[in-house]
């Protein structure tokens, strides 16, 4: 497999959280603006980058009756360093994202991507399936959460978009609003997906 | 058994190195750590009662000792300096009394040659809503400004809240409270 394929599956074929449904917790809770959404993304991305680069070069190092225990101090450790680096540098977003940074830890993505990807392959395809993954997910949150600000705030990038007299649809950026949004675009990927599987296979017969 | 020994080595090794790693970066970011928390958090605050300085209050600020609290812990002091042409004309700290309900973290802002108040800010309290936590509303802290701290300030002084007595005196005490330790304090605040 090349580079460039393990990259580009974490966008569309196996993008978290729709394809592979992990990673649900923060999804839901920090989609509330598209800016939270992206940094939670970045933050995810950084960690995942990094422990599977550590994971793919130390996989004959760790004995496999450990590896979890080993996993996971490895990505404890990255999430510790964002948070450290993110209350020093970017305070506000440390403040908005809160609780949920330093529950990157138990992100199943990162341990699913570290036990599954990086613990058997060698780290340039490692690093490539963090990236795409990790960016994929920044993505879907930077959309969920920008398809909640618009509606639950009238605003994008905290910029006003409607007139005066708008109101709101403040629902959508309450937790129940998180259910709804991302169940909308589950269903709008699978059809998509779906119509898409439809085409290949008549093409092919 | 080799097995064993393999895995306590390899897990010990994997916990020494994120540990050191992580007290290294811990320390390099101590620094911007505090300086952030301060900047976001009483940065509001001091912006509301210094005006017309040049410098970054929260950059320059000094840290004084005074003293130790009841479990022998020495108190720091951190006061928020206002320069003009690189000289101090007026310092901002935080003070606190007791309210109806709690203690009101006030912060001060002092000019220091004419001793007038530049102005004061709720930083924290936990008053009844609706009555006493009307002490952050600008109605009430705007009559403080101008008020000359030479001798105590009394309810009397002030536009006091009606119904919220108690939130009013914990405000006047805190900034009296200020005061005395403006006058304790003053040389190592201008520097």
């Amino acid at each position: 497999m090349s580079l460039a394929k393990e990259f580009t599956k974490g966008l569309w074929e196996i993008v978290p959280p729709f394809r592979l449904v992990l990673g649900l917790c923060p999804t839901l809770a920090v989609t509330t603006s598209a800016e939270n959404g992206m940094g939670m993304g970045l933050a995810t991305t950084f960690v995942l980058v990094c422990s599977n680069l550590l994971v793919s070069l130390l996989r004959k190092v760790i004995p496999s009756k450990v590896r979890i225990a080993a996993y996971v101090v490895i990505i404890a450790s990255f999430v510790v360093i964002v948070e450290l680096m993110m209350q020093a540098y970017v305070f506000p977003l440390y403040q908005a994202l809160g609780i949920f940074i330093p529950l990157i830890v138990v992100n199943c993505i990162i341990l699913g991507r570290a036990e599954a990807f990086a613990g058997k392959n060698s780290p340039l395809p490692s690093i490539a399936d963090g990236l795409g993954v990790g960016i994929g997910y920044t993505i879907s949150l930077t959309v969920l959460g920008a398809f909640r600000e618009i509606l639950g705030n009238g605003t994008i990038w905290s910029h006003g978009l409607f007139w005066d007299g708008f109101e709101p649809f403040t629902f959508m950026v309450r937790a129940p609003g998180a259910f709804v949004a991302l169940g909308c675009f589950l269903a709008m990927i699978n059809l998509v997906s779906a119509k898409l599987d439809d085409r290949k296979r008549r093409a092919q017969s | 058994m080799r097995d064993i020994i393999k895995m306590l080595v390899v897990l010990t090794v994997i916990c020494a190195v994120s540990g050191f790693s992580l007290a290294l970066v811990h320390d390099v970011t101590r620094e911007p750590i505090e300086y952030s928390r301060l900047k976001f958090v009483k940065e509001p605050a001091v912006k509301a009662v210094l005006s017309g300085y040049q410098n970054d209050p929260i950059k320059d600020r000094l840290v004084i000792p005074v003293g130790t609290d009841k479990k022998g812990k020495p108190v720091k002091l951190i006061v928020f300096p206002a320069k003009k042409d690189g000289k101090t004309f007026a310092v901002a700290f935080e003070s606190a009394a007791g309210g109806y309900h709690g203690d009101i973290g006030v912060m001060v802002g002092v000019d220091i040659n004419s001793k007038k108040l530049s102005g004061i800010s709720i930083v924290s309290h936990t008053e009844t809503p609706g009555l006493g936590a009307r002490i952050i509303e600008p109605n009430f802290t705007d009559s403080f400004k101008g008020k000359s701290l030479d001798k105590d300030l009394g309810v009397s002084d002030i536009s006091a809240l009606s119904g919220a007595t108690f939130s009013t005196k914990g405000v006047v005490t805190a900034v009296n409270k200020a005061r005395a330790t403006l006058d304790k304090y003053r040389d190592k605040m201008v520097q």
